[in-house]
């Protein structure tokens, strides 16, 4: 392995860590609603990726700037979320956990056709932010929209933080996650919990769907499994109901797949993920965010 | 007196129920299937407008003459197989247990692979109890198919042949370029076998292939495998890739500022599909393709297709083809299309396929091989301006 190495090498690790911020929204979409309802919405990607579509129209029928596209995609995240809550949560038997979790793989296809019937299945150009800034340092270089996509991802992960530890919702939120009894006699309504916590992790997949559409620079429906793939291992890497945990897991599985990437190809670079997610869930079943004994 | 009235009513009646009967139009079902949801929807889309536009045609000229001098309409039925080759080899046994004598598709190598394998190798072999039904495929692209059994046909291009002449013709076009390198979606059967030809052809011509970046379907980065390409600093660049991917990989050429002197596509991708994704950095790019309207046959299936709600390209102009080759073999064979004919159709029709030397196509006649495929014509388009344009015609 000779200096070139070296620096391609680190230069697709880096890349690797500035897309796995959209690994890490994905991670926290299925955290949060793993932490509020212990359940998982396996529709959260495809929802994701179909509110980036949804944003598309949007912007067809009106004419607005680009950066609109993140609102829009945003918006539409979060009504999107709010179906999924209503059609695959709302009057499901939630004591079954499988009745859940294969209401959103219904969705989750459901999503996937819809996007497939409407589109064709053609890809889509999506407009990405700060395509043209190129940061060098060196031999190293930084993509002007991974930079943003990083920040923006950045950006939500501080807010969802300030949103559940500063706030009432955030509050009742985090009662409802640790005793939805109690929560509900203190006066706070699961239900409505629970569609915010669906509508706010929308948001966040919204968000999520345009910045991987901005990354890649194209939309296509054949995003959403690998996605939903990307999304469990990061929750699960993060540990289930931990946003910190989502939010390194997700940095550390983008950096990691390209690193395996660059240094075994692309045939056996998701042996070695799904290897890494092994070794997790043997080794330390909870995640990163795993407190040693006897911590609280 | 009253009686005899009566009768001649009754007489009437019955005389004008049976002219009506008689007027009453025959119909030849043609069954095609194919790819109409998933990802490559688009296939099956195109390639059900291509078959009723070309139906829609054959019947506005009167129909298909069949084996007892009966003039019929020609109606086209769909079906969906996900691209999947249990649901392929479902939907076959499906039509084959109906009065349908022949099938169009499917639109996916790997379909088509596991499908050709169900049906009868050898026609009489009394020890192979494979399915005896004649399937011509338009789409499924991967090269040498039809040789899996007697009963499979295809009228898709010949990928060898086009690119042995792409990377000929590029040798006298572009004498001073010596290296290439290759870009590969592995897990699409069609692109990483066309990429063996791409290789292959390129190699045979001087050039030296100095590697390959690789990447699978749903990838969503691309930084890595162009950095080794732009490493290489090759003057041609062959794509071996769908729409998808190829767009990916485009972008991510042109933020890494890797600017071959030539780029080479994939056959598949010479479609609206990747103009629509990536019109602006895909200009240039070279693809040897069998249809493009530069013909008035052409012209007229284009704006045909696109009036069933589809595209034409190389792929649903096949389809498009397919559906005159099966009303000439229907009228030259005899077809019955009658319920108590349907095996002895079938034996005819798969006799009809097999004997075929040449037949009609959009761009010129197209030769068929022992081996049951098709020799079509093709030309070379460049993505120009946001537009698919003639670059040359080998032919001319």
């Amino acid at each position: 392995m000779d200096l070139l190495d070296v620096i391609d090498g680190v230069q697709s690790v880096a890349d690797g860590v500035l897309f796995g911020a959209t690994y890490a929204l994905l991670g926290i979409g299925f955290t949060l609603i793993f932490g509020v309802m212990h359940k998982i919405n396996l529709a959260f990607a495809a929802a994701s990726v179909g509110a980036a579509y949804a944003s598309l129209l949007i912007l067809a029928g009106v004419r607005a700037p680009p950066a609109l596209v993140f609102v829009a995609a945003a918006a539409c995240g979060g009504g999107i979320g709010a179906l999924v809550y209503l059609v695959g949560f709302r009057f499901i038997p939630l004591a079954n956990p499988l009745a859940t979790l294969m209401s959103t793989v219904g969705i989750l296809l459901l999503i996937d056709e819809i996007i497939v019937h409407t589109t064709q299945g053609v890809p889509l150009n999506y407009p990405a932010l700060f395509s043209d800034v190129i940061i060098r340092a060196g031999p190293f270089s930084l993509r002007g929209d991974l930079m943003f996509v990083f920040a923006l991802g950045c950006v939500c992960m501080a807010l969802l933080t300030a949103l559940l530890y500063c706030t009432r919702l955030g509050l009742a939120t985090r009662a409802v996650s640790q005793q939805p009894v109690a929560a509900e006699l203190c006066g706070i309504s699961i239900t409505n919990v629970n569609v915010l916590t669906f509508v706010i992790t929308g948001v966040v997949g919204g968000l999520a769907g345009a910045m991987i559409g901005a990354a890649i620079g194209i939309l296509s429906p054949l995003l959403s499994l690998p996605l939903t793939i990307k999304g469990l291992i990061v929750t699960v890497i993060g540990g289930l109901g931990s946003i910190p945990g989502a939010v390194i897991a997700g940095l550390l599985v983008g950096g990691l797949e390209n690193l395996f990437q660059f240094l075994r190809g692309v045939s056996e670079r998701d042996l070695y993920v799904m290897l890494l997610l092994f070794v997790f869930l043997v080794f330390r079943p909870r995640g990163l965010s795993a407190r040693p004994p006897g911590h609280a | 007196m009253l009686k005899g009235i009566a009768a001649l009513a009754a007489l009437g009646t019955l005389l004008a129920f049976s002219v009506a009967a008689g007027a009453q139009e025959r119909t030849v079902k043609i069954t095609g299937f194919g790819a109409k949801s998933g990802v490559v929807r688009v296939f099956g889309v195109n390639s059900e407008a291509a078959l009723r536009a070309a139906a829609e045609q054959i019947n506005n000229a009167g129909g298909v003459t069949l084996g007892d001098g009966s003039k019929a309409k020609i109606t086209v039925e769909f079906l969906d197989d996900r691209c999947n080759a249990e649901e392929g080899i479902s939907v076959v046994r499906r039509i084959a247990s109906t009065d349908a004598f022949v099938a169009v598709g499917p639109t996916c190598s790997n379909v088509a692979e596991s499908l050709f394998g169900i049906l009868q190798k050898k026609v009489g072999d009394a020890s192979d109890s494979g399915l005896q039904f004649p399937i011509i495929a338009d789409v499924a692209a991967k090269g040498g198919l039809a040789k899996i059994s007697e009963w499979s046909f295809r009228n898709v291009p010949s990928e060898f042949e086009m690119y042995k002449s792409l990377f000929a013709w590029l040798k006298t076009q572009h004498p001073d370029l010596k290296t290439l390198w290759g870009g590969v979606e592995k897990d699409f059967a069609h692109s990483n076998a066309t990429f063996g030809v791409m290789k292959a052809q390129a190699e045979a011509n001087g050039l030296q292939v100095l590697g390959q970046s690789e990447w699978l379907l749903a990838d969503t980065t691309f930084s890595t495998q162009v950095r080794e390409m732009k490493r290489a600093n090759p003057e041609i660049v062959a794509i071996s890739a769908h729409p998808f991917t190829s767009c990916g990989v485009l972008k991510e050429m042109e933020r890494q500022g890797v600017k071959p002197k030539l780029l080479v596509g994939l056959t598949s991708s010479s479609s609206i599909e990747t103009l629509q994704g990536c019109a602006k950095q895909a200009e240039g790019i070279i693809i040897p393709t069998s249809f493009a309207p530069v013909t008035p046959e052409a012209v007229k299936a284009a704006e045909q297709v696109a009036k069933f709600g589809g595209s034409a390209d190389l792929h649903s102009a096949a389809a498009y083809e397919v559906m005159f080759i099966l009303k000439d073999v229907i009228e030259t064979q005899k077809i019955m299309a009658k319920p108590e004919t349907v095996a002895a159709d079938r034996a005819k029709m798969r006799e009809g396929l097999a004997a075929l030397k040449e037949t009609p196509g959009l761009l010129g006649k197209i030769g068929r091989t022992a081996d049951r495929e098709a020799i079509k014509p093709y030309l070379y388009v460049h993505a120009k301006d946001g537009s698919w344009q003639v670059l040359y015609k080998p032919s001319s």
